[in-house]
């Protein structure tokens, strides 16, 4: 009985696993080696060529290049509007329960579904010339991630004792120097957590990098191996070896924050 | 709560630090919504008009798309939520490894959706694709197209998002389970209950709050699904995998008709909304 549960949590490994095993062998496999029958899995000839081929001089470079700036740069303009947020949320006084109010309409606009805001987004952002530019990508991306870090930094804000920033501001430290020196070391944890969260997000997402980016300069990681997809012939080798670059960072990341995923994954960060 | 009388002139101390939050939010939330209310009511010639809602009464695509997004909704929220939990309450029963097993069963959830995808187009390929190969390898001729056949691709797709976000239910479920106090269980033991009886009258009732909550979650995301159909038939062959969102997309992008595009995501806002009133409730118990 005790082998068969170990045997059932093994066959649910395998199946999780096995479509990503596949993926890196074909990024790995020579062309004729790729859809051979039978179906190679194991102790076929490795080549890098297609790693190379995709990224070294080839255009994912590019849109890797794109995907880390972009994620950055969200990541960080959601952080410095949001954490402030939060804290006043947490820690000020507010009439007729302001905070809470806030703070679901905070909530409720994480939850708009983003096929509903990415038309007038497009005709927004296409009136301001800012279609197929990074920086309006990021700016719709800041601006997915807020709810996020208000809703994820309000929650650590709560758990610090109040009388830590109290006792500082008495030694003549401002609100906002108790915050930086004496709030924000005690939640670093919870911060790099929905840090990496937000990251995520920005690395992952794909309609409004769909929409908002269609030129070579501006695409993302997941637009442009979607690009690939939706040919007519498909470069098998280069786009798994793109897909594998795309997902290595996230495994990553996620496993560093893997304390706070419920906490995170129930805000939907992963995905939009 | 507090019922002081606010003293005119009041500005709350917190005003400032959560201004600029608010703003942003207005500009790239409230402000779209709004554009796309117009967009909406907006007809041809720039005159007010209801005719892109009209129009959606009759569209036998869109009834067609609606469709197919609660059957692939229902469909792959069955699969989940049922193989969600037996993994969860098989993961919490074992003795060791628990954190490893944990981890691997992630995963799949944890990719760039266009990457989950794109290990499935490999897959399911008819021609060349492991799924049918190994299937011929271990005896069984299948003549089965999967995401390429009309009759099966809606199904295929449904796999997927099986496959990839089973982990979410999994995850929540196994946080519930950890947090359920050990005394009643024990209690139950102590009294002779059967396995089944504390499952049913412990465990169950303790768990109920994490279920609802990964349930709404998911039937939030479910119902907007676009990514991975995107990739893998990009809604066909012919509509058989269409969903709203897919048709929304296609309405405004391709066919660059933003007022019935506007019109029809109002549906898919009242169909998130449904759920997002839950979820809100489910997330403030916590």
């Amino acid at each position: 009985m005790k082998a068969l549960r170990y045997l059932a949590a093994s066959v649910a490994v395998l199946i999780a696993l096995a479509p990503v095993y596949w993926l890196i062998t074909i990024s790995l496999k020579r062309e004729v080696d790729q859809f051979a029958y039978p179906p190679q899995w194991i102790g076929f000839h490795a080549t890098f060529a297609h790693y190379a081929e995709a990224f070294g001089g080839g255009s994912f470079a590019i849109y890797f290049l794109n995907s880390v700036a972009l994620a950055a740069m969200s990541t960080l303009a959601a952080l410095l509007i949001g954490v402030p947020a939060a804290y006043g949320l947490a820690r000020f006084e507010w009439p007729r329960r302001w905070d809470q109010r806030v703070g679901d309409w905070i909530l409720s606009t994480r939850m708009l579904p983003p096929i509903v805001t990415i038309v007038p987004l497009f005709l927004m952002l296409r009136g301001v010339g800012l279609i197929n530019s990074l920086a309006g990508l990021a700016i719709v991306y800041t601006g997915f991630n807020l709810p996020f870090v208000v809703w994820m930094m309000r929650g650590f804000f709560e758990e610090v004792p109040r009388e830590m920033e109290e006792a500082a501001m008495l030694d003549g430290e401002s609100r906002s120097g108790a915050l930086v020196r004496i709030v924000l070391p005690l939640v670093k944890p919870g911060l790099a957590a929905t840090a990496v969260f937000c990251l995520v997000f920005a690395w992952n997402e794909f309609l409004f990098a769909l929409i908002l980016t269609q030129t070579q300069a501006a695409m993302t990681l997941p637009v442009g191996i979607a690009s690939r997809v939706t040919q007519y012939e498909i470069q098998w080798g280069a786009m798994s070896a793109a897909g594998v670059v795309a997902m290595l960072p996230v495994l990553v990341f996620a496993s560093a924050a893997q304390k706070y995923l419920v906490r995170g994954l129930s805000l939907g960060a992963v995905k939009g | 709560m507090k019922t002081r009388r606010i003293p005119a002139g009041f500005v709350p101390e917190g005003l400032p630090w959560v201004a600029p939050s608010v703003t942003v939010l207005l500009a790239l939330s409230i402000y779209p919504l709004i554009f796309a209310v117009k967009l909406a009511l907006t007809g041809a010639g720039g005159a007010p008009t209801f005719a892109n809602f009209t129009r959606l009464a009759h569209d036998r695509v869109f009834g067609a798309a609606a469709a197919q997004t609660i059957l692939f909704t229902l469909g792959a929220l069955a699969f989940e939520f049922g193989v969600g939990l037996a993994l969860a309450l098989l993961i919490d029963s074992l003795a060791r490894a628990r954190s490893i097993f944990r981890a691997a069963i992630l995963v799949p959830m944890l990719l760039p959706p266009v990457v989950a995808a794109v290990c499935w187009r490999l897959i399911y390929n008819p021609q060349f694709g492991v799924l049918n190969g190994t299937l011929r390898r271990i005896g069984i001729h299948t003549s089965l197209t999967w995401t390429n056949g009309e009759s099966s691709a809606l199904a295929s797709v449904i796999g997927v998002d099986i496959w990839e976000w089973t982990p979410f239910i999994f995850l929540l479920l196994s946080a519930g389970l950890q947090a359920i106090p050990q005394e009643p269980l024990e209690a139950a033991r102590i009294d002779g209950a059967s396995a089944w009886q504390t499952f049913r009258d412990v465990t169950l009732p303790l768990l109920k709050p994490a279920m609802v909550l990964a349930v709404l979650l998911r039937a939030m995301d479910l119902v907007r699904i676009f990514d991975q159909i995107f990739i893998l038939t990009q809604g066909g062959p012919g509509t058989a995998t269409e969903t709203v969102s897919l048709y929304i997309y296609r309405t405004a992008f391709r066919f660059s008709n933003f007022g019935y595009a506007a019109a029809m995501s109002f549906v898919l806002l009242i169909a998130t909304m449904l759920f997002s009133r839950g979820v809100m409730k489910a997330m403030r118990a916590r």
